[in-house]
């Protein structure tokens, strides 16, 4: 074996470096089961056999949405009889440039964050007498 | 005087409103309403005295918002859902001047609040935040209001309000 190695390197020797392989990404996902029995459906439909050729054809559509979206793009279905119907999907509209969701934006700072993500992570608070008076009223 | 907490509504009598806080005054008599009809973005609620049906006495907004689950701290997440957190933003709540000291303050408050659970039941929320001034936020932690972070650049103090304690205000209400 060594002498082989050792005769491939001197073959390979004054050729341009090989580039390295692009490093391949690993998804796992906590599904659900009724998610779980949709990505099965799904694949079954679309005679996709693998996750990872599931995956990549999801992300080559979601791409094609936003940016479709980023365009300022609407992205609808027509029916046979000419019925529309436009696609709302909160996280596109996230890149649309036009239009206004009907939310509004909050600035927080890192500490106020923090605070949320502890309360809610923590069990509520006992209502103080002027809540229940409130809700009471 | 009998007081009647509604949806404002376009005839609504706003140019004499006067909390003493301007920025205040300007939202109701220019903004909150396109804000509610034309752009959707917050909806108000005016109280009036049924004697005199236009004249607003006092206001509140809501509005949706957010938090994106990437933004919180992920010593915090792994106990979350895997969703964004949605909550509700009580943007302004002011009472005219001319009316203070009557409890309508606490009138908006409550009718804000059971919105919020009305809210929260039919399509979830996880809160209802609220921007107080400093001056005000002693007044907000009396319903159970905790402050988040510290108080802000523009003086003001983000304060929090689980579902789930308003939920159990509610019950207690009903059993008291």
């Amino acid at each position: 074996m060594a002498p082989a190695n050792k005769a491939r390197t001197k073959n390979t020797a004054g050729l341009p470096a090989r580039v390295p392989a692009p490093r391949k990404s690993k998804f796992q996902a906590d599904l659900a089961p009724s998610e779980d029995s949709g990505l099965r459906v799904l694949k079954a439909e679309l005679q996709i056999t693998s996750n990872t050729d599931f995956l990549s054809d999801a992300l080559a559509l979601f791409r094609w949405a936003v940016a479709e979206r980023k365009r300022g793009h609407r992205i609808l279905s027509e029916s046979s009889t000419g019925e529309r119907r436009i696609l709302v999907f909160p996280r596109l509209e996230r890149v649309a440039p036009d239009v206004a969701l009907p939310q509004v934006d909050i600035r927080w700072t890192e500490k106020e964050l923090e605070s949320l993500a502890e309360f809610v992570s923590e069990q509520p608070a006992e209502p103080t007498e002027a809540l229940i008076r409130a809700m009471r009223s | 005087m009998a007081v009647a907490i509604r949806r404002l509504e376009e005839p609504d009598e706003v140019e004499n409103f006067d909390c003493g806080d301007e920025p205040l005054n300007h939202y109701l008599q220019l903004h909150a309403w396109t804000n509610q009809q034309k752009i959707s973005i917050g909806v108000t609620y005016v109280a009036v005295d049924e004697s005199a049906p236009r004249a607003v006495l006092g206001y509140f907004t809501l509005a949706t918002s957010s938090v994106p689950r990437d933004r919180l701290p992920r010593k915090y997440v792994r106990g979350l859902p895997l969703y964004d957190l949605p909550l509700i933003l009580l943007a302004r709540l002011a009472v005219d001047k001319r009316f203070s000291g009557r409890g309508l303050g606490h009138a908006l408050l409550a009718e804000a609040l059971k919105i919020t659970l009305y809210v929260a039941d039919e399509v979830g929320c996880r809160c209802i935040v609220t921007d107080a001034y400093p001056d005000k936020a002693g007044w907000y932690a009396r319903y159970g209001f905790l402050p988040l972070g510290e108080t802000s650049g523009t003086g003001s103090q983000k304060m929090f309000l689980d579902v789930r304690t308003i939920r159990l205000a509610s019950i207690s209400g009903l059993t008291g």
